[in-house]
């Protein structure tokens, strides 16, 4: 762990327990992650990608610890701590109330822009909330912020008194960030910010994001489900298959040397506008990602895995530093 | 930019206008509001006392002061002064002394044994509506009654809002035992008879204004927890709500300041309805007698008594029709209400 990491999560899992019957006894849990271990430094842009379902979203819920509010009775295992100057403060142990005071380093955009602003706020209303609960500026201040904000994220700071249904898609997501911004965070955590919006629109955004990136000196953990999008933006990939971590490294490793077979088979669905590459094989992969509930023993991945032997399903393949800076769960390709 | 453009419009703002332009509703609306703020201003209006009194180049203020022996003004009459007839005997004197009389000089206490009241009394220029089995002045009456029902409908749907909404929306809001705390007990609670409830609690205790919209309270609150649970469970898992929290918003803020203004739609829409609810339910209180204590003023007594002496037609039509004419006049206003809310421009019910 170097001196510079911002956030370090260790053996991170998050389980929801499933009841059933008369008297709600548990009968299931969902693993919708198992045990992950990355970390992000500062500056830095952390790219994680994976199929829907593998858990991305619920890593990026635990690290701004909002999971135990839609679901009381999570369980959270492992640790999520945060390296703010010299104090060193674990998310995934502290309640609601502890976590408060630590919010303004932590702040998330979030997928959906129709969803993530508050319809009967309006613009400014929205940028200013986390001024109002994390600084003591005064009125003027705060549209003063407000406005530099807009304008920092692209848009007209007169367009602080109207109403997120008046804006388009990209133009929300361009509040969400500056909402997100406005506490000058450590972190932010980008839960499919461009999935929503059209792909003219998504590359202004993710050029915006990156911009800010540089100005704002802030890190991104940047979920996603395009590894293009990713490989652009990030300086780490993580790829994730049914809540464990497959693959880890860095962004140009990753990207042009997978190892993990998952890696490798998600890197040739990436469609490439290259005709020089036109060739390249294809891995296709058979059946379908099994349910949470009930994974497979062993290797998640070897029920579709190409090279799966007898083994895979014995014992969980070790997260292994296989070159350097670049763990992979998987001792066969090793 | 053109200036227009600046200027955002909330969705409330816009639904008010769009309620405007919805005449029959907001006339109603408008006309209800202000006969209500008029009947709080009834003792002025209709009131048997005179609201200033000059005797003997001194003033007096009966209206405020209250009661006055009417051998204090020079009145041979047992008890308080009559001012109406102190004000035609100054009048056919020719005196320096003078009264000034409130619009309608009745009071909806006043009865037979006030001289010169008559039971049975039917409308004139004197009574408008008549006199009731006891002498009293139904129009007077009338008014008084209307300040009470809606007064009384206003409280109780405002009470049950309240704790409909804190409730509701805490259930929704935090799920899990609490939700289930709840639920539990609200079946419980409204499988009870409940106007049998209020009828034998207002058997043993002499009900007044307060117990009764206290009793009405413990018994209609439910009614806005549901509406309050569903919409609070599903504004909670949208994405704003998180974005709220992540920035270290607390609970109570989430709940009141994000979460109800996108829960209005219910309590606004359902309002009206609730208003005609409470009236309805003091008129058949008052009429079956478990209502507001005998002297006061109340549609549902007044019907009762109108229809024990059905042949005073007076004694039927006032009251029905104050209370018809009231009723759909909320009711045009709920209509409206859920015109402007709705979506669809062109969807009218008109």
């Amino acid at each position: 762990m170097s001196k510079n990491t911002l956030v370090d999560v260790k053996n991170l899992s998050v389980h929801f327990p499933v009841h059933g019957g008369i008297f709600s006894k548990r009968v299931a849990t969902v693993k919708a992650v198992d045990g992950i271990n990355f970390s992000i430094d500062r500056k830095q842009i952390v790219g994680m990608v994976g199929e829907s379902g593998c858990g991305k979203t619920t890593v990026g819920r635990a690290m701004i610890n909002i999971l135990r509010h839609v679901a009381p009775d999570v369980e959270i295992g492992g640790s999520i701590e945060y390296h703010f100057g010299d104090e060193v403060v674990d998310f995934a142990r502290l309640s609601s109330s502890e976590v408060r005071k630590y919010r303004s380093r932590v702040q998330m955009i979030f997928q959906d822009p129709y969803a993530s602003l508050n319809p009967r706020m309006t613009v400014a209303q929205i940028i200013s909330e986390p001024l109002q609960l994390h600084t003591n500026m005064t009125n003027k201040e705060q549209t003063e912020r407000v406005g530099w904000l807009l304008d920092k994220v692209g848009l007209q700071p007169e367009q602080a008194r109207r109403y997120p249904h008046e804006f388009s898609g990209g133009q929300r997501q361009r509040v969400g960030i500056a909402r997100a911004l406005a506490t000058n965070p450590d972190l932010i955590i980008c839960d499919e910010p461009v999935s929503a919006l059209d792909v003219s629109i998504q590359a202004q955004v993710i050029n915006l994001m990156m911009d800010l990136q540089d100005e704002f000196d802030v890190s991104y953990l940047f979920i996603a489900h395009d590894l293009s999008v990713v490989e652009h933006i990030s300086d780490k990939i993580a790829v994730m298959y049914l809540g464990d971590m497959a693959e880890y490294g860095n962004a140009q490793d990753v990207y042009h040397q997978p190892r993990h077979p998952y890696s490798k088979a998600l890197l040739s669905a990436v469609p490439l506008p290259d005709p020089s590459r036109k060739n390249r094989k294809r891995i296709v992969l058979e059946g379908d990602v099994p349910t949470p509930l009930n994974k497979p023993s062993g290797c998640a991945f070897r029920t579709r895995c190409p090279i799966a032997q007898p083994a895979c399903a014995e014992s969980k393949p070790e997260f292994k530093e296989q070159a350097k800076d670049h763990f992979v769960a998987c001792p066969i390709v090793e | 930019m053109p200036e227009q453009q600046e200027i955002s419009l909330s969705i409330l703002k816009k639904r008010w206008l769009k309620f405007k332009t919805l005449k029959r509703g907001y006339y109603s609306f408008v006309l209800l509001v202000i006969l209500y703020i008029l009947s709080w201003f009834l003792p002025l209006l209709v009131n048997n006392r005179a609201l200033v009194l000059s005797y003997e180049d001194e003033m007096y203020f009966p209206i405020i002061s209250g009661y006055y022996a009417g051998s204090e003004f020079g009145q041979d009459v047992p008890g308080e002064t009559i001012y109406r007839e102190l004000q035609a005997t100054w009048e056919s004197e020719n005196s320096e002394n003078w009264v000034i009389m409130p619009i309608y000089p009745y009071s909806p206490f006043e009865d037979i044994t006030v001289a010169g009241n008559k039971m049975y009394d039917p409308p004139s220029n004197t009574h408008w509506l008549g006199t009731d089995n006891t002498g009293r002045d139904v129009f007077a009456r009338l008014c008084y009654a209307f300040n009470i029902s809606i007064s009384f409908a206003l409280v109780l749907t405002i009470l049950n809002y309240i704790i409909g909404v804190i409730i509701g929306g805490s259930m929704g809001y935090f799920g899990g035992r609490f939700d289930l705390f709840f639920q539990r007990i609200i079946e419980i609670w409204s499988s009870l008879p409940m106007l049998f409830v209020i009828i034998i609690i207002s058997s043993i205790i002499r009900p007044s204004f307060f117990l009764l919209i206290f009793i009405y309270t413990i018994v209609n609150w439910i009614g806005m927890t549901y509406l309050m649970r569903a919409e609070f469970y599903r504004e909670k898992s949208k994405d704003y709500v998180a974005a709220a929290l992540s920035m270290g918003q607390t609970n109570f803020k989430v709940m009141f300041k994000h979460i109800l203004p996108n829960a209005m739609v219910p309590i606004i829409t359902f309002f009206p309805f609730a208003i005609v609810g409470g009236i309805s339910a003091l008129v058949s209180l008052d009429y079956l007698g478990f209502g507001m204590p005998p002297p006061t003023p109340s549609w549902g007594q007044m019907l009762d008594v109108g229809l024990q002496n059905i042949t005073k037609a007076w004694m039927v039509f006032a009251p029905i029709s104050a209370l018809f004419s009231t009723l759909i006049m909320v009711v045009f206003i709920g209509e409206a209400v859920r015109e402007a809310f709705d979506p669809k421009v062109y969807s009218r019910l008109r």
